[in-house]
């Protein structure tokens, strides 16, 4: 399984490091001989590829020490796509929420080579969902995403493979760790401001943290979840969104008093597509504190299934697409030692 | 035929059956609550209070919509089990609203007005801090009970589309 990565940032590193780490299993799974390896890198401006597997341990040193992961530069990343023989895209480029960016353009001419793809870039799947399937589906190639909502937290295989006979009536849940982070803070007296400051000082907010606070990261997943869980067919501009910034303490304090938190809750249904603070009992699966993503998925058969995990993080996230690499291989490859 | 897969009830009943004191009576009269696919949720057998040679069977149950309860009371009218007495122990759902912004008592007493002829209000209690001096920002809490699940998605759209229109922030509560 030849892999090309484009995007070699914190989830691209994690990647490759869980790749190492796991590649006894992967043999043991899949047989030497299909040893997943990754043929292609591309950084934000340059390229690194070696048809026989690419030495990570030295390409990484070298990033440390350039700040690259080649000495060829490039300027169409299509371009690349389309001089590298591979099996496998691996999209975990910057997300752009506006116009998918390159992450898209990559997405899209993978899919029409007819390999498969699996990214955690949400971007490209919030605004042009559909057609990415469309064309996955044309190509008899796989498009997985697990990561692009909530990391870790396993919730979009879940409703595919475990929930598949259920009718999921609807998921709620927080799908962006840095607002809950601030309301938690919130919830012990801080003013938003500072709570926001703390929160870019630990490294959970970005510079620019509007996507984070008004809502558009979350509206992204719950888009996502829109399209991959309940069939629609909707982009993030659908979404009702409202952020957290107008959160005051003072109707911090009034929800305290009816023993209740705010949070920003993204619920997704058949009718509803809706990212807001709301107003949450203390104890209930969703006014969980902190950092974690957590979703409450709604089944007619099983009823309330809640799931939580870390929605962030190099590792965390690569572990969701370690699972969507072996879902992968599987279908392709097949086990080879049934363990 | 195989029975649908039971949804979370939305109605509890409590019925008093007076039952002939006879043997398997009593299972005869919890049976008819299962074929309309009811569930039920305790019975108490009071032997003690016989009125007519018939004995009391208190029982509770759930079912999901009002035919179900007709079809339940037909099959025990042709059971010649009589219904002594029932009542519903209506279920209630009960939905926060916060509200931010600048607005005052007066606004708010015309929302609640506005509620109630919305949907049937079950209970309604508001609670709002005072006016911040800053800024003349508010908040004001209104904590409602309807007893149609139904009500509560046109409550949100009620108070959605007020506050869009006044320029306040609704925070909505989650279905508990």
């Amino acid at each position: 399984m030849r892999i090309l990565m484009s995007g070699y940032g914190t989830v691209g590193r994690g990647f490759a490091e869980v790749l190492e780490k796991r590649s006894k299993f992967l043999e043991e799974r899949f047989g030497k001989e299909n040893l997943p390896r990754i043929v292609c890198v591309m950084d934000s401006k340059t390229v690194a590829r070696d048809p026989a597997g690419l030495d990570m341990k030295a390409l990484e040193e070298r990033k440390l020490r350039t700040g690259k992961v080649g000495d060829e530069s490039y300027s169409d990343s299509v371009a690349v796509i389309d001089s590298v023989g591979f099996d496998l895209l691996v999209e975990v480029s910057p997300t752009d929420i506006k116009d998918g960016g390159a992450g898209l353009r990559n997405i899209r001419r993978a899919l029409e080579r007819g390999k498969d793809v699996i990214t955690v870039n949400k971007g490209p799947l919030a605004l042009c969902f559909g057609e990415l399937i469309d064309l996955a589906v044309e190509n008899e190639c796989k498009l997985k995403f697990e990561g692009s909502v909530g990391g870790a937290m396993p919730i979009i295989n879940l409703c595919h493979n475990n929930l598949a006979g259920e009718n999921i009536r609807s998921i709620k849940g927080i799908f962006n760790g840095t607002c809950n982070y601030i309301l938690s803070k919130m919830d012990n007296g801080q003013p938003f401001e500072q709570a926001l400051k703390e929160a870019q000082q630990r490294g959970y907010a970005e510079t620019d943290p509007t996507n984070d606070i008004e809502g558009f990261d979350a509206a992204a997943k719950v888009t996502i979840l829109a399209n991959s869980v309940f069939h629609r067919n909707v982009t993030i501009r659908d979404v009702r969104i409202t952020g957290i910034s107008s959160i005051t303490p003072d109707a911090i304090a009034l929800a305290a008093s009816r023993n209740m938190v705010i949070r920003l809750i993204g619920e997704v249904s058949e009718t509803k597509l809706e990212v807001s603070p709301r107003l949450v009992p203390k104890g209930h699966p969703l006014a969980i504190g902190g950092t974690i993503n957590t979703a409450m998925i709604d089944a007619d058969l099983a009823g309330p299934i809640t799931v939580y995990g870390r929605g962030a993080g190099r590792i965390e996230t690569a572990s969701a697409i370690l699972g969507d690499l072996l879902s992968v291989m599987d279908d392709r490859i097949g086990k080879k030692h049934s363990k | 035929m195989e029975k649908p897969i039971r949804q979370v009830s939305e109605m509890k009943v409590n019925a008093e059956l007076y039952v002939r004191d006879l043997p398997g009576q009593l299972v005869g009269s919890l049976e008819p609550i299962s074929m309309v696919n009811g569930n039920i949720v305790g019975v108490v057998h009071d032997r003690e209070q016989m009125v007519n040679d018939r004995i009391l069977v208190s029982v509770t149950f759930e079912v999901d919509t009002a035919a179900q309860l007709d079809e339940l009371k037909d099959i025990w009218k042709s059971l010649d089990i009589q219904i002594g007495s029932m009542g519903s122990v209506g279920k209630t759902y009960p939905m926060d609203y916060l509200i931010l912004g600048k607005f005052d008592g007066s606004y708010l007493d015309t929302l609640i007005e506005g509620a109630a002829k919305t949907v049937h209000l079950e209970s309604v209690d508001v609670g709002y801090s005072a006016r911040d001096t800053k800024d003349n920002k508010r908040s004001a809490m209104i904590s409602v009970e309807v007893s149609d699940r139904a009500d509560v998605d046109k409550l949100d759209v009620f108070f959605d589309e007020s506050c869009r229109k006044n320029k306040l922030i609704l925070i909505k509560g989650v279905l508990r």
